[in-house]
């Protein structure tokens, strides 16, 4: 399992660090690892989770100074080579100092280190290590749901604690104090959702639950899906612009997909949510509408798109809509009609770039194989899937299957140079809806085409 | 120089404007209320009558109002007394004030009106702006009086272009008596299983405010105002220091029209509003009437929560005690 997995990492890594277009590469080897090496950013948080869960080799290195960190270029095997390059940084400096751009990230190298550090160790000092590098990780987190205030609070009471000498009594007294406080943050959390303190937008997107589901995404991402996203520099890190994706897969599972995309994988990490626009059906669904609004998504209608552009947000759209997320099996990959351009109205009147998305995999999740539609009449639901697993096994056949999935951004399409009549001029929208809709297929065509297996 | 009538002086807000309207040089703020002003109304020289039309164009002559503020709607400021009484009162009253207006030569009018107009409905618009009509159905009590009003000066505004018509859409007004904020602060409000949509609020003062700017300049047309923040109906009943109960639609409309009435505040508004958000764009109002909200949302619930209650904090004491004794230095 863990050697596979193994792979996979790489082969991700690689395919991130190329260009889309010259993604027809043959299948990844292991000797991409080294331009994982190169891209410290990316995927740091899956393979530290991967890391964690690998059998280590307990005598790796001979005997350690239990008190000095050992060097990292002594190791010699080729997996601590890699993971010590992945870190870039020569000599890592007392946690304490690099905390105030990224909390979360540089505890997080602290915890690579750590963990680095442990695994050239012996019998117990290797276990504490990895138990010091599992606390760390945990801090961590938590300090990604936590305000400036609290932050600061944290490393105040880690201000005299080198985090990387896990061997000194006060790394462990430090690492308690403040997992302390974080719980007692945690409580603190939950009082304060029952008395009503926390804000919604107009919208009725909730910050804190987005955080709070946020874990769950990054593993269906990650882990379920394991999700090779290209060209995210496309999105642009501030300011508005429309993505325009196709749709399918019963369950809009791939809106919230792109969205993890962009606040997982993006080079910039841009603290900016992607607001989807849903079938405004769905609003009428209970605790289905509650769930939508708190994570941000918002009932598909053109005068909200346009809103929500206005302000600079990130949209995301499903042109296809119904007749996308209803497909049949034998219909995959074949882009329904893009209604009527509706969406190009919205982006030409708020003047936004248009990037069209390629979502690969997402088809399969829930192969609908016969669409009931005289049973989804009969209950007032758009459709009603009949897959080999749904209705079938009831709840369990609602788990969607793991295939791998790819998602594509494709260089954003300008739409500043048309006047603003354009939205007006309904050869100008369909042409331009057109153009997106060609430039899905063909992405799509061409992921298919590297692709070797859904799994 | 400029004559105000303000019809409906007797509630909070319409007090609150009379105070406002007072502290401006060269108006002269008339009042007409049903009941004896609640709160001072500042320099406003009012009567407590109920007149019918030919009366009302009497007194408006002879006083020479060119403005009229028109706040007097049954079940806005206190209970309604009786369904049929309220459908009077609210749509023949309002048509019978406009017809008063015309014939008495009054060139400007201000309408109260409600954002809840709107309908809840999931194929509106979040943001809705004001060249959203008003819902043709789904509407009961207060709103559905409302919006049959709207329809009415829809129609009234373009056969009498000499009379310019503001109509205020309010937010559910925070401060004064709210069959809204009843509800919020019973024990155990019932919300409706699986829905929590967000709502906005307005606080009383910038109701007031706004009040003042658009009988104060020649603007005509409809003007959404709100806070400019939203809260979740759960997130308001738990600022007003309860907790929701979620129950099943039957449930809420059996608490209505049974229990004991004294006690169960059931939810003022239509069940769609429980269910489907109604958000406005107060754009507009920003941009034409130069109005920006002072008050948050969350901040005129806690200021509502706090109304009427003693002073428990220690430091607040003493703060209001350090500013008493400072009050001649």
């Amino acid at each position: 399992m863990s050697e596979s997995i193994e792979i996979e990492v790489g082969g991700q890594s690689a395919d991130l660090t190329a260009p889309p277009a010259e993604v027809a590469a043959p299948k990844p080897q292991r000797t991409s690892r080294a331009k994982q090496a190169a891209e410290p950013t990316l995927e740091v948080e899956a393979t530290a989770k991967r890391r964690a869960r690998k059998p280590r080799a307990a005598a790796r290195v001979e005997d350690v100074d239990v008190r000095v960190v050992q060097p990292r270029a002594a190791a010699p095997t080729e997996d601590a080579d890699v993971r010590a390059a992945g870190k870039a940084a020569p000599k890592v400096p007392p946690a304490a100092a690099y905390w105030d751009v990224h909390p979360g990230d540089s505890l997080h190298e602290v915890e690579l280190e750590v963990r680095n550090n442990a695994s050239q160790q012996q019998g117990q000092a290797a276990v504490m290590g990895n138990v010091a590098a599992g606390l760390i990780a945990l801090i961590g987190e938590n300090m990604r749901r936590m305000t400036e205030e609290q932050v600061g609070k944290v490393r105040e009471l880690l201000s005299g604690t080198d985090l990387s000498d896990y061997l000194d009594s006060s790394f462990w007294q430090g690492v308690g104090m403040v997992l302390q406080y974080q719980v007692q943050e945690q409580v603190d959390f939950v009082k304060r959702r029952l008395r009503g303190e926390y804000h919604v937008d107009p919208y009725g997107m909730d910050y804190e639950m987005i955080e709070v589901v946020r874990p769950f995404m990054a593993f269906m991402y990650r882990t379920w899906w394991r999700i090779t996203s290209h060209g995210l520099e496309h999105v642009p890190a501030e300011g508005r612009a429309m993505l325009v994706s196709n749709h399918s897969g019963v369950l809009p599972w791939d809106g919230a997909m792109i969205t993890t995309a962009v606040s997982a994988d993006h080079p910039v990490r841009p603290d900016r949510v992607v607001r989807s626009l849903h079938l405004h059906w769905f609003s009428t669904l209970p605790f289905v509408a509650p769930a939508l609004a708190a994570t941000g998504q918002v009932p598909g209608l053109p005068e909200n798109a346009v809103r929500l552009l206005e302000n600079d947000e990130l949209v995301c759209v499903f042109p296809e809509g119904l007749k996308g997320v209803g497909k049949l099996y034998k219909d995959r990959y074949k882009l329904a009609r893009f209604g009527r351009g509706g969406f190009v109205q919205a982006a030409l009147r708020a003047r936004a770039p248009i990037i069209p998305v390629a979502v690969v995999g997402a088809e399969e999740i829930y192969p609908m194989l016969y669409n009931a539609e005289s049973f989804a009449k009969l209950m007032g639901f758009p459709y009603f899937p009949l897959t080999p697993f749904f209705p079938w096994l009831g709840l369990l056949g609602t788990i969607p299957l793991p295939t791998r999935w790819s998602i594509t951004f494709c260089p954003p399409i300008s739409t500043e140079e048309y006047g603003p009549r354009a939205a007006d001029d309904p050869l100008t929208v369909l042409s331009l809806a057109e153009r997106v809709r060609d430039t899905i297929q063909a992405t799509i065509d061409t992921r298919l085409a590297e692709r070797t297996s859904i799994f | 120089m400029s004559t105000v009538l303000i019809n409906g002086i007797g509630s909070a807000l319409g007090a609150q404007v009379a105070r406002q309207l007072s502290a401006h040089d060269g108006v002269t703020v008339l009042g007409l209320a049903r009941c004896e002003p609640s709160a001072p109304v500042g320099c406003a020289e009012w009567l407590v009558a109920h007149l019918s039309g030919l009366q009302l164009i009497e007194l408006l002559r002879a006083e020479h109002v060119d403005t009229l503020i028109h706040l007097d709607f049954a079940g806005a400021d206190a209970p309604a007394e009786g369904r049929e009484a309220a459908v009077q009162q609210n749509v023949l009253g309002t048509m019978e004030v406009l017809g008063a207006c015309i014939a008495a030569g009054v060139s400007h009018v201000v309408v109260r009106s409600h954002v809840g107009i709107y309908g809840a409905n999931p194929k509106n618009p979040i943001m809705l702006s004001e060249s959203r009509p008003a819902a043709r159905g789904g509407l009961s009590g207060l709103l559905r009086d409302l919006a049959e009003v709207e329809h009415f000066l829809a129609e009234f505004t373009v056969r009498h272009p000499e009379i310019s018509v503001a109509i205020l859409r309010f937010a559910p007004i925070v401060g004064g008596w709210s069959p809204l904020l009843e509800y919020f602060a019973q024990p155990s409000p019932r919300t409706l299983i699986g829905f929590d949509p967000s709502m906005q609020l307005l606080h009383i003062d910038d109701a007031a405010n706004a009040i003042v700017l658009a009988a104060l300049s020649p603007c005509a047309g409809a003007f959404n105002l709100a806070a400019d923040d939203a809260v979740c109906i759960s997130q308001a009943i738990r600022l007003s220091g309860q907790q929701p109960v979620p129950t099943i639609e039957a449930l809420i409309g059996l608490s209505a029209s049974m229990g004991d009435r004294t006690k169960l505040r059931p939810w003022p508004f239509d069940i769609s509003f429980l269910r489907h958000s109604c958000v406005v764009d107060t754009r507009r109002a920003k941009d034409v009437l130069g109005w920006s909200p002072t008050h948050s949302a969350v901040d005129s619930i806690h200021s509502a929560r706090k109304n009427g209650r003693a002073i428990d904090d220690p430091a607040t004491s003493e703060a209001a005690m350090r500013a008493f004794l400072s009050r001649k230095g």
